[in-house]
């Protein structure tokens, strides 16, 4: 776990399990001599209001091998959140205990509450084995029953779910999960799920760890049949709204919004995420399951204090004083990083440098489903979407508005990625006007006296590009540049800046001319291939109408050409396939289809973030992958990091 | 005056239900509507929403009903049982969320009311008596200066200079032990040392124009034969000023109090949201940019009511104050 394995480059081991019957790493194989536990649990102890610490750990704690060195107990960790839908931050933080979850690289699924599994040969059940003695926070023992009870009674319960959250269904059918024993539970899909292992490693695969069923099933009608009343206590209009007020979701406020439910996260809530919140605090979990390669019990820091600022200048503020002990969230633009840098004596910080899992900094998408005709042919022509990518001097754009950090890039998993595509990755990305005017010319897009292109039907080449300035003003600068590029060729573009919510209903309308948004698929090409093809709803802004067609299997949308089901089907497969080469090689047969296509120009690479530490703050990686399916820095285990006293 | 405050009272219903309408029908406007906004909130961090999640959010949310049906839910909730409805940001009752902001919020308006009459009165006054001394010249100068710096480049610049060079907390009404402690003298003695901050930010640009406007009106008073004849029945100066031409020139103050309640609220939401104030103004921003619609609702709605009372409360105030004032 050292920084020079991230920047080595990632090789996507066959981790995954494909091999039927492959355990994965035992980490929690080996007994280690009985530890320490912090000061304050061992007074409790002592007091009699605790159990003894051997009670509270399982007999085979998880062992987690610190960063740099085995840390010291105490001290309250910083951090900010903002005022509203920031729930993720906490998220981010704490909430990564699911059964499995990723190593610092992001290039390996590792055990976590499932010390162990086994996958059938076509990737359709997987057999966990649950560390034995783990408890929630209150003590209570987590087995089998709370992985069934989760799914089966709660995210299965229509009432709650109108429909399954896409990872729990294949082929249109939710899985079913059965206990083995105690502590082995099966998941069995209707179809192949490959990606399942590495699925459940992302925030949105945490619902079988999510309910602990001796808290939750208070709240459902099935196991209490007063409901009625308790949802008439607590002031809801139903028990799904009392359920969710109780117990939460993946990602909702509210799950951090009850101190009393149970959960199997180093820290617990103390002061809630509430509408009023100015801070939400949250305190040591007494029953944490990880120790460290000394026994000492997990996590080290006593309490996490995430200050609530409205505004980001005074989130900054906090930081450059001093005041906040790891921060990259919100903070991490490029603009900000003068500021940050200058003031890294004053604060008392280092830099966090951040991966970008994402491929491509501003993707441009024209819409080739476009409403009108005659903007559809002319998006939906090649050479015309190759002419303005070969007029774009993406040399200039990058020193201008990414300091120089980065390199003309299309789309495609990022250079260090085992699966990098070169055609895919660098066409068109040459600068060229001459070229790109000539082949206006020849696709029947001709100049007119006044230096405009003409489209065949004789109107003037114009159409507008949407982006929301608010969150990505970087992207608005860029753009302005490519006005300017493109309007030598004689191309007219607007720089369409919006508010967000508009953004988003003008592509569920389907009423964008073109749009830009950072390409994801960088490190991640599988969990969210929407650049290669139509695959998301709301991210393949080409063609929202063939993805739609896609995501719904045919119901709904626009039937996609021959080469985009092409993909689809391959994708379908890839998803199915356990072994990782064989999946690799489908992926590959993707890209090549994608980059004859030339559906979207990207302009350059996805250039990293960062943030800072503090420089008491020890066994923090200062380098991490920057992604919400890696969700930084969860997975860098802030249980082990520790201040120096 | 019974009377009339009676029938001023039963006006309120009807103006409530219009304004109450016309909010919910302001907020709806912008495209999208809740889920859309909370979608893109979590995109802008990269983060992706399950997306049957995000169709059930429609339907529990009842975003599919018409906004009529929507209206008529809600304003029946308040109606029938003081249920202003679940935000939907946060999953709890609204009216959990607002009594305490609200009460913050009217602390912190009275506060920077009276710090406001109490600097602009008396030097208004003075400026009038010694016009073109001196003092009228040094404090005209320097309350031209608080009305030019914009409230909130005030802020960013004390908090800067508190933070940075000082090592202070900044930021909030109270000190960090405070913040979720039950209500207590020394809550009450730690508010005020956080609350002369932000009240003085905010009195500074009121107070500037409110210094002018005194000081006009008492001029025009001044001279004015009912003055000589006091002065010349040989009334002190100040029981002279006090007694008369003060309470005359008070009547611009006082007809505006109703503006005061709502301007305190929505002027100070950039004070209260670079100070990270927890008072109604960013919360409401926060819900009319989420879209959370039962939340921002039911702060409009209180909102425009204190500007109903706040009004009532001037015109019964003036027909006390100014004699040529009768209600009947």
């Amino acid at each position: 776990m050292r920084d020079e394995i991230l920047s080595r480059g990632v090789t996507r081991r066959a981790v995954l399990g494909g091999m039927a019957g492959v355990a994965a790493l035992s980490i929690a194989g080996r007994v280690v001599a009985a530890g320490g536990e912090a000061p304050a649990w061992a007074q409790l102890t002592r007091d009699g209001e605790l159990p003894p610490l051997a009670e509270r750990l399982p007999k085979k704690p998880m062992i987690v091998t610190p960063f740099e060195k085995v840390g010291t107990y105490g001290g309250t960790l910083r951090r900010g959140l903002r005022g509203s839908s920031d729930h993720n931050g906490i998220l981010r933080m704490v909430g990564n205990q699911s059964l499995v979850r990723w190593n610092l690289e992001f290039t390996q699924v590792m055990p976590n509450l499932a010390e162990r599994w086994e996958i059938n040969d076509d990737a359709s059940q997987f057999t966990f084995h649950l560390i034995e003695g783990v408890r929630w926070s209150d003590g209570h023992p987590f087995t089998a029953d709370d992985i069934v009870f989760a799914i089966e009674d709660c995210v299965k319960n229509s009432e709650l779910y109108s429909s399954t959250p896409a990872q729990l269904s294949v082929a249109g059918k939710a899985v079913k999960v059965e206990k083995i024993d105690d502590f082995t539970v099966k998941f069995t899909f209707a179809a192949a799920n490959a990606l399942y292992l590495e699925n459940l490693a992302t925030p949105l695969g945490q619902h079988p760890t999510l309910f602990p069923k001796h808290y939750c099933s208070q709240f459902l009608p099935k196991y209490n049949p007063n409901i009625a009343e308790e949802v008439k206590k607590a002031d809801v209009g139903s028990w799904t709204d009392l359920f969710r007020a109780r117990c939460g979701d993946i990602e909702i406020p509210s799950r951090w919004g009850n101190p009393d439910k149970p959960t199997l996260d180093p820290w617990i809530v103390k002061e809630p995420y509430s509408g009023g919140a100015t801070r939400v605090v949250m305190t040591r979990n007494p029953y944490f399951w990880q120790v460290d390669t000394q026994g000492n019990q997990l996590p080290y820091i006593d309490e996490i204090n995430f200050s609530i600022s409205q505004d980001v200048e005074s989130l900054m503020l906090n930081v450059i004083s001093g005041k906040i002990d790891i921060q990259e969230r919100h903070i991490s633009v490029l603009s900000n990083k003068p500021t940050l840098s200058q003031n890294m004596e004053k604060g008392g910080y280092r830099l966090l440098s951040l991966v970008p899992s994402a491929s491509q900094q501003c993707q441009i998408y024209f819409n080739m489903t476009h409403k009108d005709p005659a903007l559809r042919k002319m998006f939906a022509d090649k050479s015309f979407r190759q002419a303005l990518s070969l007029a774009i001097n993406r040399q200039e754009l990058i020193d201008i508005v990414y300091f120089g950090q980065s390199e003309a890039y299309q789309a495609g998993p990022r250079p260090e990625h085992p699966w990098y595509h070169e055609k895919l990755a660098r066409q068109f990305s040459e600068y060229d006007p001459d070229k790109a005017g000539a082949m206006l010319d020849q696709a029947g897009y001709k100049m007119d006296g006044s230096g405009s292109r003409l489209r065949p039907d004789g109107q003037k080449v114009f159409f507008a590009v949407d982006v929301i300035p608010t969150l990505y003003p970087d992207l608005v600068d860029a753009l302005e540049l490519v006005k300017a590029h493109w309007a030598q060729i004689g191309i007219e573009m607007k720089v369409n800046t919006i508010e967000r919510a508009l953004y988003y209903t003008r592509g569920d309308d389907n009423a964008h001319d073109a749009a830009v948004w950072p390409g994801p698929g960088g490190l991640d090409p599988m969990l969210d291939p929407r650049d290669f093809f139509a695959f998301h709803p709301q991210g393949s802004r080409y063609a929202i109408p063939w993805s739609l067609w896609y995501t719904s299997n045919g119901a709904r949308g626009e039937e996609p050409p021959e080469s985009q089901k092409k993909r689809m089907k391959l994708f379908d497969e890839a998803r199915s396939t356990a072994d990782l080469s064989k999946r690799g090689a489908i992926m590959t047969q993707i890209f090549d289809i994608a980059a004859d296509e030339f559906e979207t120009v990207g302009l350059c690479l996805a250039v990293g973030g960062f943030g800072i530490i503090r420089n008491n703050l020890h066994n923090v990686p200062g380098k991490q992958p920057d992604s919400w399916s890696w969700p930084n820095p969860g997975p860098a285990l802030p249980q082990q990091f520790s201040f120096t006293s | 005056m019974l009377v009339f405050i009676a029938k001023r009272l039963l006006w309120m219903v009807p103006s409530l239900f219009a304004v109450s309408f016309l909010a919910f029908v302001l907020i709806q406007l912008p495209p999208g509507d809740y889920v859309t906004t909370y979608i893109a909130t979590l995109a802008a961090s990269n983060e992706v929403i399950d997306q049957n999640t995000a169709a059930q959010l429609r339907e529990r949310f009842g975003l599919e009903d018409p906004m009529l049906v929507q209206y008529f839910k809600w304003i029946w909730g308040i109606l029938s049982r003081g249920d202003f409805g679940i935000s939907f940001e946060w999953q709890q009752p609204v009216s959990g969320l607002i009594w305490e902001r609200m009460a913050l919020t009217l602390v912190l308006a009275l506060s920077t009311l009276i710090a406001t009459w109490g600097i602009a009165l008396p030097i208004g006054v003075f400026s009038a008596v010694r016009k073109y001394s001196i003092g009228d010249y040094f404090f005209t100068a320097f309350t031209f200066l608080g009305l030019a710096i914009p409230s909130f480049l005030l802020a960013l610049v004390l908090m800067y200079i508190a933070a940075v060079e000082f090592g202070q907390d900044v930021g909030g009404l109270f000190s960090s032990e405070f913040e979720t402690a039950p209500w207590s003298i020394a809550k009450v003695l730690d508010l005020l040392s956080h609350i002369w901050l932000p009240v003085i930010i905010l009195a500074v640009s009121s107070t500037a124009s409110l210094i002018r406007v005194m000081r006009a009106n008492m001029l025009d008073e001044l001279p004015k034969p009912y003055v000589t004849t006091a002065r010349a029945k040989g009334l002190s100066e100040f029981r002279l000023l006090v007694k008369y031409p003060l309470r005359i020139a008070l009547n611009p103050f006082i007809s505006t109090i109703a503006w005061l309640l709502p301007n305190l609220i929505s002027g100070s939401v950039v004070v209260a949201i670079v100070l990270n104030l927890p008072t109604a103004a960013p919360l409401l921003l926060q819900a009319l940019m989420a879209q959370d619609m039962y939340l921002a609702g039911a702060f409009v709605l209180l909102i425009c009511a204190l500007t109903l009372i706040g009004s009532l409360i001037s015109d019964v105030l003036l027909a006390l104050v100014d004699p040529r004032i009768r209600l009947e």
